[in-house]
């Protein structure tokens, strides 16, 4: 039995229809033509599906869809131009299949504002959520820190 | 770079550019095969085998094909319509589309439901039943060669490469491939060795977990079929997938874009003959997209037992080594056999050895697969003779450094085969990994709960043989380049590598070189995109296909009476009368090979080397057994780096999954051959706060004379050497020695409490 | 995942209400029951979101004990100042728990309600004296965490009942804390975890352990761990959990001593 969801999606207001049990995963991917966001692990575990519901970062793949109704939703997608964090992902080599890069993007924004200026423990737990098989980790830090820095100086 | 670019003197190769599909990947805009959907397109969802051995008595689906949105039901039955033999296998064609008769692993594909909708077929699979005659099955790679389970009643090998042409198949065995290698009189130099030494070494089954999930799409006409599939290996599965069919090949189309991860995973035939089949079934577009869970029953990495015997003269010379492998081949042959054979040739070690004897045995078990693996077996090989090397140092009360010194394969020298080791820095990255973990100064170990220690390891690979590779490369009228190959990019930087290659040749900015992605209709034949082959043989078909163009440009320069000078858009002008046209380089790369005689022995085993080495330096837990690394060393001899960057990132990567594998990573299974883990819930892969504190990597100063530009593959030379230095560094840490991975806190923690 | 109903219900009378039809389950933050019902373990044909029940507020009394509603993230309970000032073994536990994107949905009401021994917030608040308001079919009642639970992913909710909010009385003098170990990863479900209690007044310790058993349990000491029920699964064999048990004991023992916690 589907229903209408109307939210807004990267700034502009839409609607689908959606069935209870389809997650935002599913209707982004289905409804928008929108796929930054992507299931792996399917248990909210490795971050790839990471999508911000009013201005929090949540697991797509474990978000039902119809209870975005009224919310604001953020992508990857998000934004005309690169911004610091993506210019830094670019520039520090912070991804090799790119399959997970989307997720850490948000998750690095979602941490430079908590944190602007974050030593190496921070980001490790902060993005201790997010899982790179390519394992790009030590690259992600220092884009981090470049982003931070970047951001700052802007 | 969007505008045509002037020519450029500056040096392409040795430069760290970002990747060129940078953009496309922070923005989440980089194709996959996860994304692609069709209009009319079906899911399909497997239905899989409950028990690990099994005759398959009966298969009901008439609850599943009654539920309102499944479009239908597909079993072996209706696959033997469209493909009469559907045995497919790049060793042996002994893997069925779907089980026939008989069930060999629990969670092998049985029955595949379509639907518009992936939620009905899924819900459909649940509504499926089977009943199964169960059969004796077999776990254990080494109980596999005397079990009178037999996993494969009859073999059929296959001779798409021409490396596996000589298989025979045998009956009554679970034995796929026994590889052989004997030089010199191993036994008899044994029998006179001043002392011997024998361990036995074992590693766990793993799983890749590519985080986009084996994916494949199939759409047909009445007689044509295009692939779009997560491969490593296109033009395989063009050939495989038209043999199956009984196709020509060009009614065949495979296309890949990106991947979101392959370390292996994704090669040969995986998902591509059943959607293939399921396509021409429905006459839709068919779609088959793993979860994270069904990798762990589609394709993993070989156990192994390892018994390795050295013998030592009085100075310690290694006289002798006698090697036999056993290889947990699972329930499939997948490539398998190669591991066995092109792995197994290099179970000695980058040791100068006269007298050598090799038994590498490739085993069916009733497990999921086992096939390429970050490593293709190196790194099994490396756990078993960097710790048996590392032990007999210690017994003979010599350094470990400077015991692998006096012992070490160097330029010029034959290696087990005969084949004389060239453009290897053996000695190099062994005296780096020395250097930069200040082997020579004192270390302090603790006294305390926590105490510490050091280890190193060095290992090799031979680039596999006999492989070929071609590529095209076109000069547009306005003078943009393009490259055509098949070889994939996984996240490796294959797409950046090809275009400074040829941007080189071309005088051109890499950036502004376009990379056409694998496409089997537009871009020509790759062996695949594997074992660290592409750079050094892609790279050079890249390069003299860029050669080729600039001669033929150079030509038509000649015939149209143009001084050197005159630019590329000009002489397309005064060719066709306007700025259009293109001129097209193409070339082929097949460096020689001579195939092993009968005592594995040839001077040609491979067109090169990869060395790689890992220092770490550890820290264990005494009451907890955890051991943590505080320092990763990583060293490789790669040539000379095209992207330097980008060398580095693959280094440190292939050490933090080696990681995985040498501390956590294992495949549980029960008694009944049923994986407990089966998803990132319970298979835990590293994380952030699974690094060590410090990680070193360095490619040492290094030309590969025969690679394009001085370089060659680095993708997997980090794994080698990661799981045997920090054994050594326990054992230096806490005087235990372990000999089977994964080796987690309790493994560790029991060791020191049976001293 | 089978076909569901999805009720939001705006009053806990309802939320109740809904609740007490067979297969109905309530969820909060959702990941908990997402996860069970993705992998086919939970197949509910009702579900009942607690999302708009307005029980989010985080506050001290005047009585100095901290009462959580339950629909409070795990995320406004591990940022908040109040109680990073009077529970900081509370704020401690909450930065390693799970991953950020779980702590911004999960409540603290679904994490005591789902029973999973591998969690790190029941044996803390166990050991720290804390109860639940329970509301269900037959009206209110208290209920202390520690008797929360039954057994492996069982509490001893009925069907019906509804957590609303949690109270965990002052410290006091006391120092508490949470530490837990991992088998396989660094990021990983406890395979061990120990909450532990000092109140240096009395040179007394609580412990509490979790993860290894299948239910938070109290011990009277280090050496009554190895009368625990526990056993060997994917973590660990029974005799190494109990190693681990009695080294992480000793060492939060050691930590709670010190003071300025």
């Amino acid at each position: 039995m589907r229903s209408e969801v109307r939210f807004r999606l990267n700034g502009q207001p839409v609607s689908a229809q959606v069935a209870p049990h389809e997650s935002l995963v599913e209707v982004l991917q289905e409804a928008f033509g929108l796929y930054g966001t992507r299931e792996s692990c399917g248990q909210g575990l490795c971050g790839c599906c990471t999508v911000l519901v009013d201005g929090v970062a949540v697991s797509g793949c474990l978000q039902l869809a119809t209870l975005v109704h009224d919310k604001e939703v953020l992508t990857v997608e998000n934004g005309a131009a690169l911004d610091p964090v993506q210019q830094a992902f670019i520039e520090a080599g912070a991804f090799q299949c790119g399959f997970c890069t989307p997720g850490f993007i948000l998750m690095t924004r979602q941490l430079l504002d908590e944190h602007p200026d974050p030593n190496d423990d921070q980001i490790r737990h902060y993005l201790s959520g997010n899982l790179c098989r390519c394992a790009a980790y030590p690259e992600i830090i220092e884009a981090v820190k470049l982003a931070g820095r970047k951001r700052r100086k802007s | 770079m969007k505008r045509a670019s002037q020519p450029t003197e500056t040096p392409q190769v040795g430069r760290s550019i970002p990747r060129l599909e940078s953009w496309l990947k922070v923005t989440g805009r980089a194709e996959y095969v996860h994304n692609l959907r069709l209009p009319g397109m079906l899911y399909g969802k497997i239905f899989r085998s409950s028990v690990s051995h099994g005759r398959i008595k009966s298969i009901d689906t008439a609850a599943a094909r009654a539920l309102a949105g499944v479009h239908s039901v597909v079993t072996a039955e209706e696959v033997r319509a469209i493909v009469p033999d559907p045995y497919y296998g790049p060793a042996f064609h002994d893997q069925p589309v779907l089980a026939v008769d008989k069930v060999r692993y629990v969670g092998e594909p049985v029955a595949v439901v379509l639907a518009s909708d992936p939620h009905v077929a899924e819900e459909a699979v649940h509504l499926i039943s089977a009943e199964y005659e169960e059969l004796p099955a077999v776990y254990d790679e080494v109980e596999a060669m005397t079990s009178k389970a037999i996993v494969h009643d009859v073999l059929k090998p296959a001779g798409t490469f021409p490396d596996l042409k000589h298989l025979q198949g045998k009956k009554n065995t679970n034995l796929a491939l026994d590889f052989r290698l004997r030089r010199g009189s191993p036994e008899a130099a044994l029998r006179s060795a001043h002392r011997v030494f024998e361990h036995r070494f074992r590693t766990q089954q793993v799983m890749h977990t590519p985080l986009e999930p084996l994916v494949s799409v199939a759409e047909s006409t009445e007689d044509s079929l295009t692939i779009h599939t997560a491969s490593q290996s296109p033009s395989f599965v063009r050939i495989e997938i038209a043999r199956l069919l009984g196709w020509a090949e060009n009614r065949v189309r495979v296309r890949v874009p990106f991947l979101g991860g392959g370390f292996g995973a994704k090669l040969y035939i995986k998902l591509e003959a059943l959607v293939s089949v399921l396509s021409l079934l429905s006459k839709r577009p068919v779609k088959i997209s793993l979860t994270m869970e069904e990798q762990f029953f589609t394709i993993t990495k070989h156990a192994s037992t390892f018994r390795i015997k050295s013998g030592v003269d009085a100075t310690g010379r290694i006289v002798a080594r006698e090697c036999e492998v056993w290889w947990n081949g699972g329930a499939y042959a997948d490539i398998g056999p190669r591991v066995t054979q092109k792995s197994g040739f290099t179970a000695p070690g980058p040791y100068d050895i006269e007298h050598v004897a090799i038994d590498s045995y490739a085993l069916y078990t009733n497990l999921p697969p086992a096939g390429a693996l970050r490593g293709f077996g190196i790194p099994q090989l490396v756990w078993a003779y960097e710790s048996h090397t590392d032990l007999i140092a210690r017994e003979l009360g010599m350094d470990p450094v400077k015991f692998r010194r006096q012992n070490l394969l160097r330029e010029g020298r034959p290696q087990a085969t005969g084949t004389v080791l060239r453009d290897a820095e053996t000695g190099k990255v062994l005296d780096r990994l020395a250097t930069l973990l200040e082997w020579d100064k004192p270390f302090e170990k603790g006294t305390g709960p926590l105490r510490r220690g050091r280890g190193i390891a060095v290992g090799f690979k031979a680039c596999v043989s006999n492989t070929s590779s071609l590529a095209s490369v076109s000069i547009n009228a306005d003078g943009s380049c393009t490259v055509y190959c098949s070889t994939v990019d996984m996240g490796q930087g294959s797409d950046t590598a090809m275009a400074q290659i040829a941007a080189e040749v071309l005088r051109v900015p890499a950036e502004s070189v376009r990379v056409v992605h694998s496409d089997t209709d537009v871009t020509p034949f790759d062996m695949a995109t594997l074992g660290s082959r592409s750079l050094f043989l892609m790279g050079n078909a890249v390069r003299l296909a860029a050669e080729d163009a600039v001669q033929k440009i150079n030509q038509l320069r000649k015939e149209l009476g143009l001084a050197p000078d005159v630019p590329v858009p000009d002489i397309f002008k005064k060719k066709f009368g306007m700025r259009a046209g293109n001129v097209m380089g193409t070339a082929s790369f097949n460096p020689p090979y001579t195939p092993p005689d009968a005592n594995g022995l040839t001077e040609n085993a491979t067109p090169f080397w990869m060395v790689g080495g890992t220092g770490v330096e550890i820290e264990v837990d005494t009451e907890t057994g955890r051991v943590r690394i505080t320092r990763l060393i990583n060293v490789a001899d790669v040539g000379t780096p095209i992207n330097p960057k980008i060398v580095e990132t693959q280094l440190s990567g292939a050490s933090i999954m080696q990681l995985g594998f040498t501390l956590f990573e294992k495949m549980q299974f029960d008694a009944a051959g049923q994986l407990r883990n089966a998803s990132l819930a319970e298979y835990k892969i590293p994380g952030f706060l699974d690094l060590p504190d410090e990680i070193v990597n360095e490619a040492v100063s290094a030309e590969q004379k025969t690679g394009p530009f001085g370089a060659k593959g680095v993708g997997e030379s980090a794994t080698f050497g990661l799981s045997p230095a920090v054994a050594n560094a326990i054992q230096d840490a806490v005087g235990v020695r372990l000999t089977e991975l994964p080796m987690n806190p309790e493994a560790v923690f029991v060791k020191m409490q049976d001293q | 995942m089978t076909p569901f109903e999805l009720l939001q219900p705006r009053t806990l009378r309802e939320a109740i209400a809904l609740l007490g039809e067979a297969s109905a389950r309530p969820f909060s933050g959702g990941t908990a029951v997402m996860l069970m019902m993705k992998a086919g373990v939970l197949r509910p044909s009702r579900l009942v979101s607690l999302r708009n029940l307005s029980l989010e507020k985080i506050e001290v009394g005047s009585d100095g004990a901290l009462r959580v509603g339950a629909m409070a993230t795990l995320r406004a309970l591990e940022k908040s100042a109040a109680v990073r000032a009077g529970w900081p073994a509370i704020t401690r536990t909450l930065r390693t728990l799970s991953n950020v994107r779980v702590r911004n949905v999960a409540t603290i009401g679904g994490h005591l309600a789902h029973g999973d021994p591998h969690t790190d917030l029941p044996p803390l608040l166990c050991v720290l004296g804390a109860t639940v308001t329970v509301a269900g079919k037959d009206g209110e009642r208290r209920v202390p965490v520690e008797k929360l639970y039954a057994g492996y992913l069982e509490t001893t909710l009925r069907p019906g009942d509804l957590i609303t909010q949690v109270q965990i009385p002052p410290m006091g003098t006391r120092r508490a804390v949470y530490l837990k170990c991992t088998t396989r990863s660094a990021d990983d479900w406890p395979a061990v975890g120990v909450a532990v209690v000092f109140e240096p007044e009395k040179e007394e310790f609580s412990l509490v352990v979790s993860a290894a058993t299948d239910k938070p349990t109290r011990v009277a000491s280090v050496e009554a761990v190895d009368a625990l029920p526990i056993e060997s699964d994917l973590h660990g064999s029974a005799a190494y959990k109990k190693q681990l048990v009695r080294v992480y004991l000793k060492r939060a023992m050691d930590e709670a001593r010190k003071p300025a916690h």
